[in-house]
């Protein structure tokens, strides 16, 4: 929740939660995992997002490219530790959440149980509003449930984060369809004052080529519902999966794992403009999974109404298109075939057109998707809110979270009468304190999060756990905690509000308080008299220190209060 | 035998702090601090004077200070502190800076216990025994007083402008020669303070004074000289031919 109502003063975030859509206070929770204090830190991530275990396992982890030890050495595994730490949580007995008790009357639909509208539940429900989810399947989840495959996201953990939302308060109605159970008419009529659609991106995009009806075409979306749900699903023995996703890479490798004998990944660009995640790609060629670069399909071959074969043209790369990357140009007279049982186009999702309300639907746009503001979520239609892949399109988890957590700031903004466009995160602004990166110690990373749980007795259990927390601590170390405040809330007792005050009386003005400080908060003013930014100030308390007339004292940590607390069992003579 | 052991007063950076990782053997005592380098030069004589064995400062490792230079400037303090503690009659030994961080491979008690071991090699403070006029107190507050001096402070916070970056005239000075400039600067203060102690109660000539500090008569007529400059000093009476010196208020 944004906490500054004013725009014009910028909360400062250190880079990594800057880039994260849902603004996760990361420097925080790697701050308390320095300390060891994990559940703490899981806290920490609950507050900013109810995901933590999910986005530990498949978040693209914005924050670790953004991370500002990249210029030093490599980023912290910031996605790593946070699986860690979730998984240590969830290990230990799953922490309960104490409902929220209603605090308003004004009742807050959410249509679509994916990332995007559980978040908005999970925010407005802790804001004390009576939320009721609808969703059209029978577990929530959405693309999380149903599109990421077992291995890569279990289920146990989505039904666990989950739980944690539910346990809020909210109200859950699963088997209610958008557009034929439940409509924006019949909602109103029973009394919900604001609506947010988070549907999604459900329909899998086509391949547009010929024989695409054949029997033995199915798309990455619909094979990866279709093995969520426990469907039998024959692929056959050769498989070609067509495109360079994630939900490409995961329907590649569930495939493999179904008995597919052989399994292609077609991709018409190269490696590097590969959207999957480096690390799957990897995985998928440990699990036997060929990838074919620089293809794309003409025409599905098939025989008796199944398909027999794929013929593929080999592309060469062009000038960088719209979205950054080299566009494929097709080269003439290279037709070649691949004979397969089953072809998987996975291009990525559409929005379901029938899905959306036609006053809605915005018209202009290439795919099917929702006029909204890209700031406040709100569509033409008031009280109407839409966010998540419906929106932007297909997107990710964390993006959709962020999403879910603007539209519960503005669906709480609406119902309390106030200006949609306060308190936006627009009002943040990057900061670090480093100026010179060379002068950091380098400290490669070396952490690998611990994968399968072993089968180990009592005493070497406790061995084990210390280890992988050591390691996690060790990793966690490596953060510069290059933000302003990590806001970790861990030693609130020490530093909260420390800032320097300056006696202006006892002041001379000879400067050394602006020498030593390390954050340039100190200055002298026009009157000689030495002034603290308390913006820039952190509380380390050297100008305290040093001050030649000791006018500065800290407001939280003044020496004596130090001296007593050291007095406390060594004192006395 | 609890009366023998050492009492160690710890200081410690709140980022090197990790209450799960440690475990505080009971002579020890723990004050948490944001920074190291936010220890003042004055509290760890405090700790010494009221009864502390030892002080010790654990901080992060350079170049990982949090504050980004705060464990340096623990490192200039300490330097300081030393010189202090000789001129003053305390073994140096009795101040330590440790470099520690939660992962490392040896644990924090294992440090204290290595440094217990150390101080119960050097028995017990002699300050415990010290009454309020014996010279070692008389040193201690002296100390005490050089250590919130503005010059001495002044070149503290100024030391690493001063050895790192050239100044307005173009100028670098180099550690070394900082460094004994810096050692001067602590000896005549440390007289001078010393002095001034002795003073206060009561006037004294310098005959009696040099026989106090240690010094040839001359090295303290010129101590008071410039004393008496810096209006720390003031002339109460003459006997016979002997004046007798009294100390001002300072401010």
């Amino acid at each position: 929740m944004a906490k500054n109502n004013d725009t014009n003063v910028k909360r400062q975030l250190p880079p990594c939660r800057t880039a994260c859509p849902a603004h996760v206070n990361v420097q925080g929770y790697v701050s308390l995992i320095q300390k060891g204090k994990f559940r703490d830190a899981v806290e920490i991530i609950r507050k900013d997002m109810p995901f933590p275990a999910i986005c530990g396992r498949v978040c693209f982890s914005p924050c670790e490219d953004a991370c500002a030890r990249t210029n030093v050495d490599q980023a912290v595994a910031i996605r790593a530790l946070k699986r860690l730490v979730a998984d240590i949580e969830r290990e230990q007995g799953r922490v309960k959440s104490k409902p929220v008790p209603n605090k308003s009357n004004e009742k807050v639909a959410i249509i679509g149980a994916g990332p995007a509208g559980l978040t908005a539940a999970y925010e407005l429900a802790k804001l004390g509003y009576p939320v009721t989810v609808f969703e059209r399947m029978s577990e929530l989840g959405g693309m999380m449930r149903y599109c990421i495959p077992d291995f890569r996201l279990e289920k146990f953990v989505v039904a666990n984060e989950i739980a944690y939302i539910k346990d809020l308060g909210v109200e859950i109605k699963t088997g209610a369809e958008f557009g034929k159970d439940v409509t924006l008419e019949s909602l109103r009529k029973e009394g919900y004052k604001a609506i947010f659609i988070a549907i999604g991106a459900q329909l899998g995009m086509k391949l547009n080529v010929p024989g695409e009806d054949l029997e033995g075409v199915i798309n990455a979306v619909d094979f990866l519902r279709d093995v969520a749900l426990g469907k039998h699903v024959d692929v056959g023995d050769r498989v070609a999966v067509v495109g360079g996703g994630n939900s490409a890479i995961d329907a590649a490798r569930t495939a493999k794992k179904r008995g597919a004998k052989e399994v292609m990944i077609l991709y018409r660009r190269s490696r590097e403009e590969m959207p999957a995640l480096p690390h799957e790609v990897a995985e998928a060629e440990r699990d036997g999974v060929k990838l074919y670069f620089l293809v794309a399909p003409k025409q599905i071959i098939g025989e008796n109404g199944k398909v027999k074969a794929i013929e593929c043209l080999r592309m060469r790369l062009g000038e960088p298109d719209e979205s950054g990357r080299r566009r494929p140009i097709p080269i003439s007279f290279s037709e070649h075939q691949y004979e397969v049982d089953t072809v998987i186009p996975a291009l990525g999702q559409v929005a379901e057109p029938e899905c959306i309300p036609k006053e809605l639907l915005d018209m202009k746009a290439r795919v099917p998707s929702m006029k909204v503001d890209p700031v406040t979520l709100e569509t033409e239609t008031p009280g109407v809110f839409a966010g998540g892949d419906i929106a932007t399109g297909p997107a990710s988890i964390i993006e959709a979270v962020g999403a879910g957590k603007r539209a519960a700031v503005s669906i709480h903004l609406y119902l309390t009468g106030q200006d949609l466009r306060s308190g936006r995160d627009e009002g943040i602004e990057e900061t670090t304190w480093v100026k010179n990166w060379d002068s950091l110690s380098k400290k490669e990373r070396r952490y690998e999060p611990p994968s399968a749980k072993p089968r180990l007795s009592f005493e070497e259990a406790a061995r084990y756990l210390e280890s992988i927390r050591r390691k996690a601590m060790f990793e966690a170390f490596r953060c510069l905690g290059c933000g302003p405040c990590a806001e970790c809330l861990a030693n609130l007792d020490l530093c909260e509000g420390d800032k320097a005050i300056v006696d202006e009386d006892l002041c001379i003005g000879c400067n050394v308080c602006a020498v030593v400080c390390p954050f340039e908060a100190v200055k002298k003013n026009e009157d000689g008299v030495a002034q603290v930014n308390e913006d820039l100030c952190k509380g380390c308390g050297i100008c305290a220190a040093r001050c030649p007339e000791r006018a500065i004292t800290m407001k939280k940590l003044t020496d004596e209060q130090i001296e007593s607390l050291a007095l406390a069992t060594a004192g006395g003579k | 035998m609890e009366n023998n052991e050492p009492k160690i007063a710890c200081f410690m950076c709140n980022f090197a702090f990790c209450q799960t990782e440690m475990r505080i053997p009971s002579n020890t005592s723990i004050a948490r601090v944001n920074c190291i380098g936010r220890i003042d030069p004055v509290l760890i004589l405090e700790m010494l004077e009221k009864g502390a064995d030892a002080v010790m400062l654990v901080g992060c490792k350079p170049p990982d200070c949090h504050y980004i230079e705060g464990n340096s400037q623990a490192e200039i303090t300490v330097k300081v502190l030393k010189k202090l503690m000789c001129l003053a009659g305390l073994e140096p030994e009795r101040l330590k800076l440790l470099w520690y961080s939660p992962i490392d491979k040896k644990s924090f008690s294992s440090y204290t216990k290595e440094y217990t071991e150390e101080m119960r090699k050097l028995v017990l403070s002699p300050i415990k025994k010290a009454v309020s006029e014996s010279p070692l107190m008389i040193n201690i507050l002296a100390a005490k007083n050089v250590a919130s001096e503005f010059r001495l402070r002044v070149l503290l916070g100024r030391e690493k402008e001063l050895t790192e970056s050239v100044n307005v005239y173009g100028e670098k000075i180099p550690i070394e020669e900082f460094n004994s400039l810096l050692e001067e600067i602590v000896a005549s203060e440390f007289v001078q303070q010393k002095i001034h102690v002795l003073t206060q109660t009561k006037p004294l000539s310098i005959k009696t004074l040099s026989e106090a500090v240690g010094m040839k008569p001359a090295t303290v007529l010129r101590q008071i000289v410039n004393m008496r400059r810096r209006n720390m000093m003031t002339l109460d009476h003459i006997e016979g031919t002997t004046p007798f010196y009294k100390a001002l208020e300072v401010k």
